[in-house]
This record gives structure tokens, sequence and C-alpha cells, in this order.
């Protein structure tokens, strides 16, 4: 008898085979732990964990039943009755996919009966279908042509003249895919992907019996209805119905390569889907780790910047930022910028250069970059974009639970009963997680969301129960402490896992400052503006909840409290016991998809690889001894200490790898400063992007298709990235790091990033069992993955903390510098949307741009009345740091007082607006909060007016070194 | 952006020592705040930091001002080790 172990159902770390998620099983796998049975599926014995498909069982030992409403990503929904089999002592043809194995079942599922039954449900539906099978877009790819076969259908006795649907007319409204429905055979797949899978119910089948149709939103246009074009429909239609456009276009693909997402930090695992070398599709991995099978539109659909004309295909050089560019041999210009970095630290000391990691490259590259800084430039001034984002998570967990990262994995939300999240927006930020968790709201996990804007989970179809805390910006910690003194003051707090695994003096002076009536919800009403009786309500079902859980976002980071904030929330973890198993949890989600790694990877000015500082002698010493040079034991700059030493005259160079700190980093004017007055600019990018304007020396970038490596996902967990086609400029960035390293006289060597990986391995101690050939073998590893966790752990702080104990911090509100008046009487607070990414320069280049081609202004419709504004008009918005314009949005997601814009576009100049603030203990920019006054204008800021001119400027300078190459 | 050069690292100085001050007489503050800054901040914005003790207004709070002049204490014996 066949011991049938379902692949599907094993968690990272368990056998599998690769092959066993290129096939479609028919309905999902049954829960796990569940007890086994025994049947028989034509004459084949097999044991099978209870609740498991007849149709399930019948795959699992290789047998297909027909089918055509049924996969294996949705529950079973019967409709077809294709997959009908015998069972013996059952009357009738039961549907398989719908029928359950119990004990002892005896099952056909070929014989004359069901070959007639399936042949009648085949002519049906053909009868109402086009012939054009030859010129169909999913020729080879469909599962009706499919099934036709397989039934052997050979005559249609209906005759196609019959009332049918022959000549309904497409729908090409969205960009990506093509609604076709002449091709539908009304499975319901569709409709059931969006509800069960997006959670976003925009489709619905229309009508009854023969005019049933699928019907997007109140039947609109898809780009009219709710669809946010994430692609589960597409990918669950077994028909030609819902297509791909680049399938349409390019023809089925023939090969697949398994990689990563390059967009946000859910590290979603795709199949990149080719033909020749040609990219046609990319289709979200049933085997990711992370997402399962599910994605969002960026990943699945806005991968064209990769081949977009304005890739930089060759290194230039210039002596000063007015002349125009000059293409140059990779040797050349690698010579030249090594000889002016040399020729700077001569003159200006070995602390006047530095450079900046970044976050969207892989593991293995960044690595490299912070080795080229500590070991080649001979200083540790090298930082990462993850400064401006997620600092304060490091310093934050770190001290109170001493590791710098996330304690759950993504799948852990399934087991939360309670939900908070604070100054996140997954279903924009973090799509594929968004979806998660609003299914688990759907199962009747209670929601809680502290933030300034009704996100749009808070309008979850079928949410059980919400409560919203709409707090003032920047008002974060006293909030957290209102809820943790709750806690504390009506007995709530799990004083077992207190005592067993925090430091008890610790705790009680904890205790002690958070119990003090000044922290009481009533007090701090004043302050936050959230209602004390909303405070106290969501502090109990947080507190009361089996499981509770806290995802937070940039709207807790990037703040001048940033790190205290995130200290308080793990307070409020700690002492509700909500720590060290499924379900519960803190959860920073990352932004960008690397954000993780490259803060692993020793990216910042204190910290060796694997959070190890730099003044630790014994850390120290195996780098020493790793890389053959004598390391520097006192911290270097961070990006903004940088700047202000640039603009003091004391850093001279820079080496930006794959960031655009022009853009992303807050007062644009001081950061132009900055860069205008280095000497040496060397930026390595996929495109011209702001910061390469200021450059002298320009090397492109390869894209994540491009390259071998891994990126580490918010939840720690390591996933490959693989190289789909050759990189476009001949090199992948970790090779143009090497090369500059032995430009400098500093030797690497490295063949492949597997080689850099097991230096990693051998030096940062959480990744001391990570190798390439593990991840072949395993899919993903989660992080710390050492001897005593050979397979990685999924969940932190199960026994104890790194640090042994718990330590609870005290958490002090203290008001940011940035308040209202009458000059600056409004709040601006940042943010994203879904089709953008951070700062556009991908997105920007697909056809993400139909969902958002500018940056607009979102004000509450009560502030827009006294100033006169419209939807619409032409908006100045003006901060102490300067002043952009921008489109009026009416909203009433707002509260009064507070306005909200995005960043994705460069000449919407946002971050000009946004002060230099930034958090007491790691500089993370205070993004989120700005005083501004706004008013209706006619014309472009100054600001914006000299940026279209010096883009103009550069983009000539590009375009007269293109044109002179013959 | 800031009148004086220093201003920016004496602002950043006091904000640190405001918030580890929570909690905590001001000896352990200090304390906190000068382990801060060892731990986090690069040599050259330490060296001026301690070099601006010696203005008459240093424009620092009582706690900055002992958890500097800690740091200068510590700096001189790790040197002279
Ligand atoms: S693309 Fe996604 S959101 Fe749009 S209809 Fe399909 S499943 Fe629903
Ligand atoms: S569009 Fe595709 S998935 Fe949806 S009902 Fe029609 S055939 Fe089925
Ligand atoms: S952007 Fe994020 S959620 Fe979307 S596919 Fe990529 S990793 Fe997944
Ligand atoms: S596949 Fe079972 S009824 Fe359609």
């Amino acid at each position: 008898m066949i011991e049938h172990f379902d692949p599907r159902r094993q968690t990272n770390g368990v056998d599998f085979s690769k092959a066993d998620f290129s096939k479609d099983y028919g309905t999902p796998a049954a829960r796990p732990g569940a007890a086994s049975v025994s049947v028989e599926i034509d004459g084949v014995r097999l044991s099978v964990p209870e609740g498991t498909s007849v149709l399930r069982a019948a795959a699992l030992a290789d047998i297909s039943i027909p089918k055509l409403c049924a996969t294996d990503s949705l529950e079973a929904f019967g409709s077809c009755r294709l997959c009908a089999v015998e069972i013996e002592g059952r009357r009738g043809l039961p549907a398989s996919c719908t029928t359950p194995v119990v004990e002892g079942m005896k099952v056909t599922t070929q014989n004359a009966r069901l070959a007639k039954l399936r042949r009648g449900v085949m002519e049906l539906y053909i009868s109402d279908h086009p012939l054009d099978c030859l010129t169909c877009p999913a020729n080879g790819d469909c599962e009706l042509q499919d099934m036709a076969g397989s039934v052997g259908l050979r005559e249609v006795r209906y005759g196609f003249e019959g009332e049918n649907h022959l000549a309904e007319q497409k729908d090409t409204s969205n960009p990506y895919f093509t609604f076709d429905p002449s091709k539908c055979i009304v499975c319901s797949r569709c409709v059931r992907a969006c509800e069960e899978v997006q959670g976003t119910f925009a489709l619905t089948i229309d009508g009854r019996g023969f005019d049933s149709k699928v019907a997007a939103g109140q039947d609109e246009a898809f780009m009219d209805s709710d669809c946010v074009s994430c692609g589960a429909c597409v990918q669950a239609c077994p028909t030609a119905t819902l297509m791909d456009n680049s399938v349409i276009d390019h023809g089925v693909p023939d090969r697949s390569v398994v990689t990563t997402c390059a967009y946000c930090g859910v590290g979603c695992s795709f199949e990149a889907q080719m033909k020749g070398d040609k990219l046609v599709r990319m289709v979200p991995y049933k085997g990711g780790d992370a997402n399962h099978g599910h994605s969002c539109v960026k990943g699945r659909f806005a991968f064209g910047y990769a081949s977009h004309p304005d890739r930089l295909t060759t290194p230039m050089i210039r002596d000063s930022i007015d002349q125009p560019w000059r293409e140059a041999s990779w040797e050349e210009a690698i010579g030249f910028a090594a000889q002016r970095l040399k020729a700077i630290q001569a003159e200006h000391g070995r602390e006047s250069i530095g450079g900046i990691t970044s976050s969207r490259c892989t593991n293995e590259e960044t690595y490299l970059v912070q080795k080229l800084i500590r070991a080649a430039f001979g200083n540790n001034n090298t930082d990462t974009c993850a400064r401006v984002c997620h600092s304060p998570t490091g310093y934050g967990l770190k001290t109170t639970m001493g590791e710098s990262a996330g304690t759950q994995t993504f799948d852990s939300v399934m087991k939360a009963d309670a939900i908070i999240v604070i100054g996140a927006n997954p279903t924009d930020a973090h799509p594929v997680f968004g979806s998660m968790m609003r299914k688990r709201l759907r199962q009747g996990a209670k929601l809680i969301v502290a933030d300034p804007r009704r996100i749009d989970l808070l309008k979850t179809p079928h949410l059980n129960e919400a409560q919203h805390l709409p707090l003032r910006p920047g008002t974060n910690v006293a909030l957290v402490n209102a809820l943790a003194h709750v806690v504390i003051t009506e007995g709530l707090e799990d004083t077992g896992f207190v005592a067993r695994r925090c430091d008890t003096d610790a705790y009680q002076r904890w205790r002690a400052f958070i119990s003090e009536p000044r922290h009481s919800p009533e007090a701090s009403e004043m302050i936050t503006g959230v209602p004390s009786e909303a405070v106290r309500r969501a502090a109990r079902t947080y507190a009361t909840a089996p499981n509770g859980a806290i995802y937070y976002g940039l709207g807790v980071t990037e703040h001048s409290q940033g790190s205290t904030m995130v200290m308080g929330i793990a307070n409020l973890a700690m002492a509700t016991g909500n720590i060290g198993r499924e379900g519960v949890g803190v959860n920073p989600l990352r932004g960008q998809n690397n954000v993780q790694g490259s803060c692993d990877m020793g990216s910042f000015p204190h910290e060796l690889p694997g959070y190890q500082h730099v003044a630790d002698p014994i850390a120290r010493g195996r780098f020493e001894a790793r890389w053959g040079v004598a390391l520097d034991d006192e911290p270097g700059l961070r990006i903004p200490n940088m700047f202000d030493a640039a603009i003091e005259g004391t850093f001279k160079a820079l080496y930006v790898q794959g960031e655009d700190i022009a853009q992303s980093d807050p007062n644009t004017q001081h950061v132009e400063a900055a860069l205008r007055s280095l000497d040496c600019l060397i930026v390595q990018d996929i495109f011209l992007n702001e910061t390469a304007k200021f450059a002298h020396v320009l090397l492109p970038g390869s894209s994540f298709l491009e390259k071998d490596g891994t990126f580490t996902n918010a939840e720690r967990r390591i996933n490959r990235v693989r190289k789909v086609t050759p990189p476009v400029a001949g090199k992948q960035d970790w090779e143009v790091t090497q090369d500059l390293a032995n430009a400098l006289g500093y030797p690497m060597n490295y063949a492949h990033p597997s080689e850099i990986m097991d230096e990693i391995a051998a030096l940062a101690p959480s990744f001391a069992g990570v190798s390439y050939e593990k991840l072949e073998q395993y899919g993903s590893l989660q992080w710390p993955c050492n001897d005593a966790n050979p397979r990685g752990m999924p969940t932190m702080h199960a026994i104890d903390f790194p640090i042994g104990l718990g330590r609870f911090a005290i958490t002090e509100y203290v008001a940011t510098e940035e308040r209202t008046n009458r000059r600056f009487p409004l709040l601006l607070t940042t943010g994203r949307i879904l089709s953008q990414y951070n700062v556009g320069a991908q997105t920007r280049r697909t056809h993400n741009q139909h969902w958002h081609d500018e940056d607009v202004l979102e004000l509450h419709p009560s502030d827009a009345e006294v100033r006169g504004v419209s939807d619409g008009d032409w908006l100045g918005i003006t901060s102490r740091s300067g002043q952009t314009v921008l489109r009026a949005r009416l909203s009433e997601r707002m509260q009064p007082g507070v306005v909200y814009t995005t960043f994705h576009h460069p000449g919407s100049g946002a971050n000009v607006i946004t002060t230099d603030n930034s958090d007491w203990a790691t500089n993370c920019p205070e993004y989120k909060v700005t005083a501004v006054q706004v008013e209706k204008v006619s014309q472009p800021s100054a600001w914006q007016q000299r940026f279209s001119a010096f883009d103009q400027t550069q983009k000539n300078h590009l375009e007269s070194a293109r044109q002179e190459t013959p | 952006m800031s009148a004086h050069p220093d201003d920016n690292l004496i602002s950043m100085l006091n904000q640190i020592a405001l918030n580890l001050g929570g909690g905590r007489d001001e000896e352990s503050a200090a304390t906190a705040t000068c382990r801060h800054v060892e731990t986090f901040w690069a040599r050259p914005m330490k060296q001026r930091l301690m070099a601006s003790l010696a203005r008459p207004e240093t424009g620092l709070s009582a706690t900055a001002h002992r958890a500097a002049t800690l740091l200068a204490k510590r700096q001189e014996e790790r040197r002279t080790g």
C-alpha cells in the first residue's frame, strides 16, 4: 500500500520535489495533522489524510480524473460534473472534487458509464465555445482542450447554430490581461480566486442558467471595477477567457525558472516563464513559502522595465556634472573611479569617502559593497536606505528582545485571533500578505487599525469586527503607552510569561512607569485625539484574545520616536505573553524586497554582517583574519551624517549601488547640495535615476532577472534569485563591485555568488547553516539557520530570547519638534500605493502607470473648503524645508488637519517638503510628520522648475553620449 | 540648516538624553546616553562633540552635558588604555 505523504502540506524544511508544485491536485490539501484513512482507487490502495477529496487522493496516486471547475488553489465547487466517479455502495456518480474520502472507500474513475457522462458534459461545453483552437492564445495551455482530448470527444451533436455567446465583445481595459467572454465556460474559478485567494470580491456570476456570465463589479470594465489586477483570476482560468496579454502577443512559454520578486518585502516566488530568451510571463509559484502561488500586480505583471529602452547599457564617465557624459569601457570606467577614490583619500584622508548599499540588490551584492568599504576603503562609512525606513526596528527589537527582526512567518497570521495593524497599509504595500490577512479576518479574527488614515484593510469584505484608532500623526508612543496602561491597570497582563521570560527588574520599573495615571487613555486623549473608550476597548480585545499579533510599518518607524515606538510595541507583546508561538508576535512589514537582507549583511556603519558590533574584538578579529586587513573599530557615518559632512567639505566621494537617495531621502534641497559638493560620485543603477544626475561615474546595473543571488524577506526567509536572462551591460552587480575592489588594490576573486554566501555563512553566526545547496534542497530558509536550527527558525523566541530574558524598555512620550502653528497649520504624512513601488523608477516604466500617473495631495473636504480648493486644483504645499506643487484630491479617508501624499514620481518633490528631523536613536527620517500650509497656485514651484530644467540638461548629457557612439 | 555646524550634533545628543532619560536618574541616564554615542556615532562626530565642550554655551542639557563629559573621559582612557 502507498503510504501517502502529501507534499503540498509540507512546510519549509521537509523534503519535497519541485515537480509536485507543477501539478494540479484538484483540491487543496487537507488540514495538517489529520488522521489517515485508506482508500482504493482503480485497484490502487493508498492512505491519505482525512478530509482529502477523492479527486486529490487519485491525483496523489497519479490517477488523473478529468476536471474543469476544480483546481487546488480553490475550495471545491462541484459545478462541471466532469470529475464524476463511481463509488462502491453509493448510488449515482458523485463528483470526486466535493466527495471526501472515507475509510475503506473503493473508487472507480474510468468505465463506459463514466466515459459517456463526461463526453456528454464536454459536448455541451464545446457547443457554446469557438472552435478556433489553432489560433487561440491558450493553444497548448488550455484545460478545456486537454479535457476534450482526455474524454475522447469526437463530435458535437447540438450544432453551433443555437443560441450562444460566441459574439461577445472582449474587455481589453486592463493593460495586462484580456477578458474574452466568448470563451468562458462559467466554471467560476475566477470568481472564487478573486474571493478566496485575493479577497477583493471584484467578480460575480451574473444571471442564471444559460444567461449566466462572469461580470466585473456592476458589470463594468475590469479597469472600472474594484479589480486590483493581482492576476489570481487569470491564473485560475482554465481557458483563454482571461489571458495574459504577453501570451497573446508572444505565444505560450516553453520553459521556466523559479526566482523571487524584486519589489516588496513579501518576497513572492515566481516562475519566470520563457520562450527562448524572452521572458513571456511571471507566474506566482505554488511552492513559494511566502506566497503559496499568489501575487500582486507589481510582481506578476510589472516586469517590462527590465527591457525598457531607458536601461543603461554602457559605463559612463565625466569630470564634472556640468559636462556631457562620455561612454567608456568597463575597464576605463572602473579605473577612472578607482583612481579618483585613491586621489581623494590621499588628499583628504581615509575617512573622506564612503558608500551606500542597496536594499534592492541581493544579499551577496550588499555584503560585497560593505566589504569593499570596510576592507578596501578602510573605513566604516557604509549605510543603506534601510536607514530611512526600518533602522528603528533593528534598534528597538534588539534592545528589547535581542534580535533585529520580526518574530513570525507570514503564515502565522492564520492563527491570530486579534490583529493590530499600526502605521502599515498591507493591502497596498504588502499585497500578498494583505490578502492572507484578509482571509484570516473573514474567518473571524478581530482587527484593530491604528493609523491617521482609514486604510483599505478596514474595508475588507465580510470583515468580522474592526476598530479604527485614528491618531494624530506623531503621537504613536502616547497611544502605545495608553494601550499598555490599560493592560497593566486592568490586570490583563500574562504574569506567567513575564515571570518566566522577562528580566524582573526592568519589568518592575516599566510597570511602575506605565501605571502612572498620565499614561491612561483619558490623559492621552488630548495628545492622540483617540477617544479613551476606543483605546480601552482595543487594549482589551488584544490582551484577551488567545493569540494577539501586531503588524507595523513605516508609520511606526519614520518618526522622531520611531525606535521608542518599536520598543513600546515589544513591551505590549511581552506583557501580554504574545511572543514565541504561531499566531502572535511583533512583525515589521518591510518596504523593499531586501531591507531585511541589507541590514543582516552589515550595511550599517556600526555593525559587521550578522549584527556584530565593529568594536567587538572577537567578531572583528574573525573578519580581519578572513579578509586579511585590519578593520576600524569605530562606527562610520550614517547617510544623513555623510550629507552633513559633504556640505562641510570633509566628505568627498560616495559609491552608491542601486539606491536613489536624491529622490527617496528627506529634505531634497539639502541632499542635492550634499551631492553637488562631492568630488566623485559613483552611481551603479539600471536607470539614470535622480542621484545619477549628480554623478561622475555611471555603472550600469543588472535587474533581478539578470543575476544569481538571494533576497531575505520580512519573515527572515532567504529565497533564491536566479538568473533568467544575461545582464544587459554584461556584468552582474557583484562583479562590478569586485572589479572596483581589485582596481583599488584589494583582491576579490569570487566566481559565483554561492561563494560569497559561503563566506557569509562562515562569518555571521545566524547564517552559519545557509548554503546554495541547502536552498536548492529546501526552497527557502528562515534565519537563524545554524547547527542548533539546521533548517532555520520559523518562529523566534519560543524558548528564550537571544539576550536570555526579554527587557522591557521605558518609553517616555516626547512630542516631535515638528508642530503645527499659524504658519503651518496642517500635518503632512506620506505613504505608498499598490501599483507603484518606492521611487517608482521601475513601475513608472510599466503599464502600472495606468493606475497612478502622478502623486496627488489628499486632503479632507473641510480643509479644502476653508481654502476654496476643489478636486483637481493645483496646490502649493509649503513647509519649513521647501515648497512643491501637487494636484488636490478631496478624500474622507483623511482626518481634518492631516494631508497625505506619495513619493513615486520625482517631479512631485514630495521630499522637498519633508524635513531633516529624525529618529533620536537611528536618524531614520521623520517622513510621517511635516507641518505644512496648503494654498491654490497656478504654476509649479521654484524647485520643480529648477528640477525640470536640470532633469532636461542631464538627459541631454546622456543622450549626447549615446549619439556619439557610432 | 543649522546656524553653527555643531548645532545638529548638540540637538541630536539632547534628543538621545531625553529619550533615554525616562525612568532613570541623571547618572544612569548620562551613562546610557554616553554608551549610545559610543555604539552608534562615527569618530569625527564624537570628536566634534567632545571639542564643543570647550565652548562657553554648549546648548547641551544637563544629562547630555554629563554624557559628553563621560564620553571624553572614557575615550581618553581608551586611548591611553
Ligand atoms: S485580477 Fe485579481 S482583483 Fe482583479 S478580478 Fe482578477 S482576481 Fe480579482
Ligand atoms: S473566465 Fe475563465 S475562470 Fe472565469 S468562469 Fe470563465 S472560464 Fe471559468
Ligand atoms: S510586490 Fe510584493 S506582494 Fe507583489 S508579487 Fe512582489 S513580493 Fe509579492
Ligand atoms: S471538477 Fe468536480 S465538479 Fe468540476
